[in-house]
């Protein structure tokens, strides 16, 4: 029962010494006078919560930008809370908020909450929203800008009836027309022209003539031009940059280029090699896609660019010309891009052979 | 660590005032705490101490003095000021601030923060509850959900235990 009363007492003591701090009870139980002592110092112990946060305003100064500075105002005071304890075995000085160091600092608005949690829900949203989007007009996207209709080959010229064309000419500026003669030995690339009056006897690197024809017109004896009359005088012809005959480019006849007869290019006849008689295809094996212009983007411009080109027997895309203009930079980005294709060369007798075709591409906007 | 290294340390980089922050933060509170005799004025000014501290860390020269030392001449200047700016507050013996920064009873008073964290739990808690928070026995009671007599049973033994522990250390 005494030992009741010396609870009372003492707490009795305790609370007058709270309401009046500066006035230590006198009349005390001499039992409780050195409990009484402590307790008065007990005054003087901080609590946690303060502690923590000046700690974390003190951080919060020490790393400002531009240094610390003298404050002159008196730290916030937030609404008292539990110390949180450290987790075990963490270092708190690394991460100090992680660990429950400083909470509290700042007072805790609900609608700060629930305005964080809307917009994160409707971040969210857009995000699943635009994906689910993206996938689903993933093909579109693919062909926005540019769409190539189909295989280059299924846009070749039409099929040659019969035989394939191709043609060339030459001459030495001669004041005789060619003589007749025989068709040298074809060859897929010309080195020597053909030539019936050798200006040259003595060649550092004699190199046998040929014209780049098909193999059967080839004939054995002399050369010149099979189409020519006959001639008193063997000549090469009123044409330039070698060969025989009028045209010009190393061949026989009044075209111009490497090959046999009028046209240009190759071959015999009338010029390049068509697809067809023989001859197949060139079939593109790298064919990137073509970008759309910025300014065609913006005017909305669409519609389709035809490139003549011609397909190297090396597959190699030569002499792109635009056959139908669409303007507003596209035919500049057609160009572009076909220069980069590769194909697999058209093939005649076994042998990749250059050859004309048109390609399509077409521009749309989706 | 040696308080020159922390100083030094503090000095080139600010972040690194934490340590002595821990290090100085009791004492310079119960040094505030036991003149004022208000928790919140006493919060107040052991903000403005250590805030004023830190920013002139820099100007700090090392003199062979503990750093508490210097953070109880910032606190002797900022009750002094706060004092004068009210005027109806108690006189103050100026002797009182001027020689308390060496007294035994500002490390008494700082060791006795450190003792409350070893009580037990219970014990800790009604202490804190009734001195720190300043609650009422029925309050705390209340939140423990225990009898006012129990609480006051604990508030008893608590009172003993730091007064022997307190007496092992300095006697």
């Amino acid at each position: 029962m005494s030992s009741l009363s010396i609870y009372d007492e003492l707490d009795e003591a305790v609370e007058a010494m709270l309401r009046q701090p500066d006035l230590v009870p006198k009349r005390v139980n001499p039992e409780l006078s050195d409990l009484l002592e402590v307790a008065v110092d007990l005054f003087t112990v901080p609590s946690a919560d303060f502690r923590l946060r000046l700690k974390a305003d003190l951080q919060h100064q020490a790393a400002a930008p531009g240094g610390v500075k003298v404050k002159t105002f008196p730290v916030v005071r937030g609404p008292r809370v539990v110390p949180v304890r450290k987790a075990a075995g963490f270092e708190t000085d690394i991460l100090p908020t992680l660990f429950g160091e400083g909470y509290g600092n700042y007072p805790i608005h609900r609608t700060n909450f629930v305005v964080s949690a809307l917009l994160h829900v409707a971040a969210m949203a857009a995000i699943v929203i635009s994906s689910a989007w993206i996938m689903e007009h993933r093909q579109e996207f693919q062909q926005r800008v540019v769409s190539l209709v189909g295989e280059p080959g299924a846009y070749a010229l039409p099929i040659a009836k019969q035989k394939a064309g191709g043609g060339g000419g030459g001459g030495d500026q001669d004041k005789l027309s060619a003589s007749r003669g025989n068709v040298p030995r074809s060859a897929r690339e010309q080195i020597t022209p053909p030539a019936v009056v050798i200006r040259n006897d003595n060649p550092k690197l004699k190199v046998e003539a040929t014209v780049i024809a098909p193999p059967s017109l080839a004939q054995l004896g002399i050369s010149g031009n099979p189409l020519a009359a006959d001639a008193m005088q063997p000549s090469n012809g009123i044409g330039s940059g070698g060969g025989i005959g009028s045209g010009a480019g190393g061949g026989i006849g009044s075209g111009i280029g490497p090959g046999v007869g009028p046209g240009h290019g190759g071959g015999f006849g009338g010029g390049l090699y068509h697809v067809g008689g023989g001859v197949s295809a060139p079939r593109a094996i790298y064919d990137p896609d073509p970008e759309y212009s910025e300014e065609a983007r913006k005017a909305k411009h669409q519609g389709t660019v035809i490139l003549w080109i011609v397909v190297g027997a090396d597959g190699r895309p030569r002499e792109i010309r635009v056959q139908r203009a669409l303007g507003l930079g596209l035919d500049e980005k057609a160009v572009e891009a076909v220069r980069k294709w590769r194909f697999a060369p058209a093939m005649r007798d076994g042998h990749p052979v250059a050859v004309e075709v048109n390609i399509e591409v077409n521009f749309r906007l989706y | 660590m040696d308080e020159r290294l922390l100083i030094e340390a503090a000095q080139r980089d600010p972040r690194r005032f934490a340590e002595l922050y821990e290090n100085n933060f009791a004492r310079v509170y119960a040094f505030i705490a036991y003149r004022v005799r208000n928790r919140e004025e006493a919060e107040d000014l052991t903000s403005e101490v250590f805030h004023d501290a830190l920013a002139r860390i820099s100007q700090f020269e090392w003199q062979g003095l503990p750093f508490a030392a210097w953070l109880f001449r910032i606190a002797s200047n900022a009750i002094a000021d706060r004092w004068q700016r009210n005027a109806k507050r108690r006189e103050v013996p100026a002797d009182d601030l001027e020689e308390a920064g060496a007294d035994d009873g500002t490390e008494r008073r700082a060791m006795l923060s450190q003792l409350v964290e070893g009580l037990p739990r219970d014990q800790r808690l009604v202490i804190v509850r009734r001195f720190v928070d300043q609650r009422s026995i029925a309050e705390i009671a209340t939140e423990l959900g225990r009898t006012e007599g129990a609480i006051k049973q604990l508030q008893f033994r608590a009172l003993h235990s730091l007064r022997m522990r307190m007496r092992s250390t300095y006697e």
